[in-house]
Order: C-alpha cells, then structure tokens, then sequence
C-alpha cells in the first residue's frame, strides 16, 4: 500500500515538471520552424549568387536558380558560369543527385561533398528547413539574442551539432555554427543585410562563411528574387532535372 | 619539327601556370539581368590537347594500325574539339542542338570531322510528361566506366567516361509520377528507334522499327530501373540497374542485362572467322566512397559475357602479326584488312574482353589548394592481368577554364589486352574553355 502511495505521489508531482518539458520542448520546436518559416517561404523560387574568394582575393563566381517544396524538396540550377550552366541537383530528404549536361544522366553524391568547390558544401547549397534536420537541446537568451543548440535527429545530416543565433525581434538568424559531434567548428555562416524582397519575406540578403578548414578562404552567398511558389511533387524527380529550367519565366 | 613541339607545349604550359589575375575584393553585388531568362541559348567550349606517346613498334595494334608508317618511337600528336550547344525555347516547347567538331594533327596528317551529336525537340505539357524526338543520348545504367543496359548508346570510353556522346534518332516519353511512401518516384520512359537507311543504320538490321522501354522507380531510397529493347534490328535485350547511398558517403550500384541469341563472331591465328550464338548474360558492381577528407573512391567489376576469352584474343593478335609478316615479305596487304575488318565487328572494340576491374581514387583540393583535383584510374583486364595506369590532375580555378594533365601508362604481357595496344605510354594536356 505505502509502495502504491509513493508512486501516486511521484506521479502526481512530477507529472507537471514533465509536461512542462514537452511543453518547453515545444515551444523551442516551434521557435526553430518560425526562424525557417522567416528565412523563406515553404515553397519558393529564388535566385543566388555564390561567391568563392581566396586569400589572395581571386573569386569564382556561380548562379543558381533554386526551388523548394515542403521540409525536404530543394532542386538547384546552375546559370553561370559557362563551365557549369545547366547542371542541376536535386534533393530528396536524405538522397541527392547531380545532373551534368555533357554526362546527360543524375548520378548520386553526397551531403559533404561540393558541387561548386569553396566553403560552401551540397547541403549548405541545397539547405533543407532547420527543423526538418535538426532538434532544440537547448535554448539561451544573451543580449538581444537568443542562441538555440541544435542537434542532427539523424546521422545522415551533414552537421551533427548547429548553433544558432537568431535576432530575439525579427527572429532571423545572424549567426550559425556548424559544429562536429565532439564540438570541433566546421565552418561558420554569417547573416548580414536584412531585405524587403516583397510578399512578406523580409531576410538576410547575404550570408557569409568561413571555415578553420579553409584557413583565408570566404564563400559567400546574395540571394535575390525570393517568392513564394508552389510545384508540383514530380519537379522534384531526377527524370525532371534536365528540365528544371523550364520553370522559370522568361524575360519579358 | 622539334620547334613546332615546343611551341604548342610552351602555349599549353602558360595556359596552365600562368599568373590569374588578381581581383580585388569590393562589395558583392548581384546584377539582377544576369537572372533573365531568354528564349535563346547558345554556348560549349572550345579544346586544346597536345598529346604526346611512346609507340610499342612491336604491338599487334600499332603493325595494324601502322603498318605502312614509319614513325619514330616518340611521337606527338594535336588535337582541336569544338562543342557547340543551342537551343529555342518558346512556351512547352524547345529545340535543342549539340554539333561537335573535331580536328586533329598527328603522324604529319591532319584530320577533321563534324557531327550532330543531338538534335531534337522537346514538349512539355505538364512537370509529369516530356515529349522528345530527334537524335539524343539517352545514357542508361548506373556504372561510371562501363553500362551494360545502355542498350540505346554508342559504347562509352572507360578511360574517359564523362566525354560526350552522338545519340540516336528515337521518339521518347518521360512521364512521371511522385507518391509519398516507400514509393517517392515512378517513371515509365518508352522509346521508337527508327532503323532505316537514313536513320540510325548502324544501329542493327535496317528497316525495323524498335520499341525500348525504362520503368525508373524511387524505392526505400533506392534508384531502380528495369530496361527491355525488342525489334528486328537487334536481338531481344533485358536489363536492370541499382543505386543506392548506404550511408550518406558511400554508394553502391550495379547492372544486370541480358542479350538473346548474341552472336560473337571471332577470328584465330589462321584468319578463320566464326560465329558464336548464346544468351550473354552480364553484369556490373561497384560502389563510390567519400572520405571527411574529400577522396572519392570508385571501384567497379564488369563482366562482360559479349566479350572474347584470352585465347580467342591471343588469335586475333597472331593473325595481325602473320599478317603483318606477310606484309613485310610479300607487299601484300589482304590479311591486315582482314584482321581491321575483324577489329570492326568486336575484337578491336575499347574493352574487347570479359572480365574488367576499374578503380579510381580521386582527392578533391588537397592541401587547401583550392580547384585542385588530383586523381588515378587503373583499368585491369583480370583475364590477363594487363592494365592502364592514368594519374592525372585538373584545375579549374580559371573560370569557364578546365586544364587536365594527364599521363597514360599501359603495361601487360605479350598476346594480353593492353600488352598489344599501340602505345607504352602518353600524355596529355586538355586545355578547355567554355563559352
């Protein structure tokens, strides 16, 4: 009896402390699919320019035309340069291909490999929504900004640990870490100009990397012509990557 | 003579280790105009490879293919390649069109030729169906050297298996379907390859009309794809293919196909032809890893059962070598065209014999050097133990620029594959730019 009152007891005060958790728990979820839902729409058309600059200050410069659907359909085009244009990737979930033109078939490549050489890797270029990928361990508060601790929900992501700082107000991010499972520092992108790019997106326009991988070396990435678009799922197949240019709109 | 060499390799050399110029790092700007899409297109690029080899005068290819000649040990050879891409684009519709031109110097004769490598047109209604017809590439399997359900394209080279190739003329459908599930993708591609005197006609037996067909699905994160070609141009083919990431840094992949009532035709010492018919039934493994470190290891067994045994081989190479002898004694050239018309119909073909094992270790920017990829590929004939040992490494710093060194070494035995290939060695610098 005494043994059936104790565990009443246990449950009946723990049971708030619990729920409070789940709910803490939660509300961080939350607080990571809000800072993604701020950086774009769920589905949408973009344009970006990566830059890759080396120490001596040359720079390799590409253009991407990319489409996304739900937490984890991302297809990318390449526009420039000439060496590249029309090779597109494509990103389903965990699986991602490469589609080169000369070559004329998708051939599978992975999440740390780099389509385009430089700091930036196929997931930075391919990024799925943070709260597809990744869970909240943690959350801080510190001066004006709050630092959420993210960890991969798989070991298939390409970064095993994240750290995110996002501005409290706009909730955008300005600062990410991408870290290794024992803490070492992959590579770090930087948030910088905050743009109206109309129909409610208002985000970082440029975001910077560097890398202690890299030493000297800087990728960095403008993004122009956000808009929130919807596709149909079959855009995202590799029987559709030699095609993905058909969706943009021509010049008028 | 020794000026010319040096001057094409002088040009070569600045090309490749001459100083980039150094921009300045100023704000980043994006031009928007450079996003706009416009209806036309036209672009390619343009290549320069001086080539030099070392000749094995006494190689059963090189008394066929040189017989006549007399070259020096050390020769050197140039060659041009212009790639020309366009296309039209207006609504669901787009024509698009791929022309290579190549020209060539070596032993003192130049050469030039120009194809049509595709050409077609291209409907697409909705994102769920592609309407095609032309001449195209259709570039199935999923091997990197070696595609034994490629049963619609010309062969590819295994030492270089990213170069482009001429399609054929086909009509074709994609039409796709995506599904949430284990299912994600379903693709049904059914293909007419016309064979008439006009078209295709060294595909098989003329005046046949051929269906081929390739059911593609995205299944528990697998690629998978069965392939079926039936008509009267060529014997009945099946096949099936795989690719999957077990982990995120390591594929694996392979082929199956099977061809009906083949017919092998070989020739012995003697110069007697025979004919060989059976069901060849061939297959491909291999898998691509990737390091934290950025090596890419590919490593690939063929078995190709539409090729020739060791001893059918070591025929083939004593009867050039006969024939050769007969050349040399009589004047009398009949046996070396028959030994190259015999070449023509598969013992001379890239990889004639059965049994293939096909590795390549590539590092992408070691030392921080960015743009820097160096890379070996061994090709091993495991029937003979012969091979090709190709270290190499490309740049791509410059932009639209691609500038590969490459070195060719071919070793084996006598009567063995690579053993009796015209060459001990060469190498080669591919300077390519895009436009």
């Amino acid at each position: 009896m005494k043994k059936y009152l104790t565990v009443l007891l246990a449950v009946f005060f723990l049971a708030p402390v619990y729920a409070g958790t789940v709910s803490a728990a939660e509300e961080d979820t939350q607080l990571l699919q809000q800072i993604d839902r701020n950086m774009n729409p769920e589905s949408y058309e973009s344009y970006r320019k990566l830059i890759n600059i080396e120490p001596d200050g040359r720079k390799k410069e590409f253009i991407l035309y990319t489409v996304k659907k739900d937490a984890d359909k991302v297809a990318s085009l390449f526009l420039e340069p000439a060496s590249e244009k029309g090779r597109s990737t494509l990103r389903l979930g965990d699986n991602m291909w490469l589609y080169i033109p000369n070559v004329g078939k998708p051939v599978r490549i992975t999440s740390l490999q780099s389509v385009v050489g430089g700091v930036f890797n196929n997931a930075d270029i391919m990024q799925l929504d943070y709260a597809a990928e990744y869970t909240v361990e943690k959350k801080e508060e510190q001066g004006g900004e709050v630092l959420l601790h993210l960890k991969a929900r798989t070991r298939t992501v390409s970064y095993d640990r994240v750290r995110l700082r996002a501005d409290t107000k706009t909730l955008l991010p300005t600062k990410i870490e991408c870290l290794t499972e024992g803490l070492m520092l992959i590579k770090t992108l930087y948030f910088k100009e905050v743009k109206d790019f109309g129909g409610g997106i208002v985000r970082p326009s440029v975001i910077e990397t560097d890398s202690p991988l890299y030493k000297g070396y800087k990728s960095v990435m403008i993004m122009a012509k956000i808009k929130q678009r919807e596709f149909k799922d079959e855009v995202f197949t590799m029987t559709f990557m030699p095609n993905i240019d058909s969706l943009r709109e021509a010049a008028k | 003579m020794k000026d010319r060499h040096c001057f094409w390799w002088l040009c070569a050399l600045f090309l490749l280790f001459a100083p980039a110029p150094a921009w300045s790092a100023e704000d980043y700007s994006f031009d928007l105009s450079e996003t706009e899409k416009q209806p036309f297109y036209l672009g390619g690029y343009t290549e320069f490879s001086p080539e030099i080899s070392s000749a094995d005068k006494g190689a059963a290819l090189y008394r066929l293919k040189h017989y006549n000649h007399d070259e020096a040990v050390l020769a050197d050879a140039y060659a041009f390649k212009l790639q020309l891409e366009g296309s039209y684009e207006k609504g669901m519709a787009r024509l698009f069109t791929r022309i290579n031109v190549n020209g060539g110097y070596a032993f003192d004769e130049w050469s030039d030729e120009a194809n049509v490598y595709e050409g077609y047109l291209s409907l697409k209604p909705s994102s769920s169906l592609v309407l095609e017809a032309g001449k195209k590439t259709l570039r199935w399997g999923k091997g990197y050297a070696w595609n034994p359900v490629a049963f619609l394209d010309r062969p590819k080279n295994p030492d270089d298996p990213e170069l482009s190739l001429e399609g054929i003329v086909v009509a074709s459908a994609d039409y796709t379907r995506s599904f949430s599930g284990p299912l994600q993708t379903l693709s049904f591609t059914p293909v007419l390859i016309p064979v008439y005197d006009s078209f295709n006609d060294d595909f098989g037996r003329a005046d046949h009309l051929n269906v081929a067909g390739k059911v593609y699905l995205l299944f528990y994160d697998t690629d998978i794809d069965f392939i079926v070609l039936s008509g009267a141009s060529k014997t009945s083919r099946y096949g099936a293919d795989f690719s999957r990431n077990i982990t995120p840094s390591f594929e694996v992949h392979g082929e199956v196909a099977r061809i009906d009532d083949y017919q092998k035709k070989a020739i012995d010492s003697l110069g007697q032809i025979s004919v060989t018919e059976y069901d060849a039934f061939s297959y491909l493994l291999g898998l691509r890893y990737l390091t934290e470190n950025d090596v890419t290891t590919i490593v690939e067994y063929y078995h190709d059962d539409t090729g020739y045994e060791a001893k059918e081989m070591a025929g083939y190479f004593s009867f050039i070598d006969h024939a050769y002898n007969t050349y040399l004694s009589t004047g009398n050239e009949m046996l070396l065209a028959k030994a190259t018309v015999a070449s023509e119909s598969g013992v001379g073909r890239m990889n004639p014999m059965r049994d293939y094992l096909y590795a390549r270790i590539s590092q992408k920017e070691p030392f921080d050097l960015l743009y820097f990829t160096p890379a070996i590929t061994c090709i091993m004939n495991l029937q003979d133990s012969s091979f090709s040992l190709s270290p190499e490494v490309i740049y791509t710093g410059i932009t639209n620029m691609e500038v590969r060194l490459k070195a060719n070494i071919i070793q084996g035995e006598d009567a063995s594959e690579y053993g009796e290939k015209p060459n001990d060695y060469l190498v080669e610098l591919r300077v390519r730019y895009f436009f």
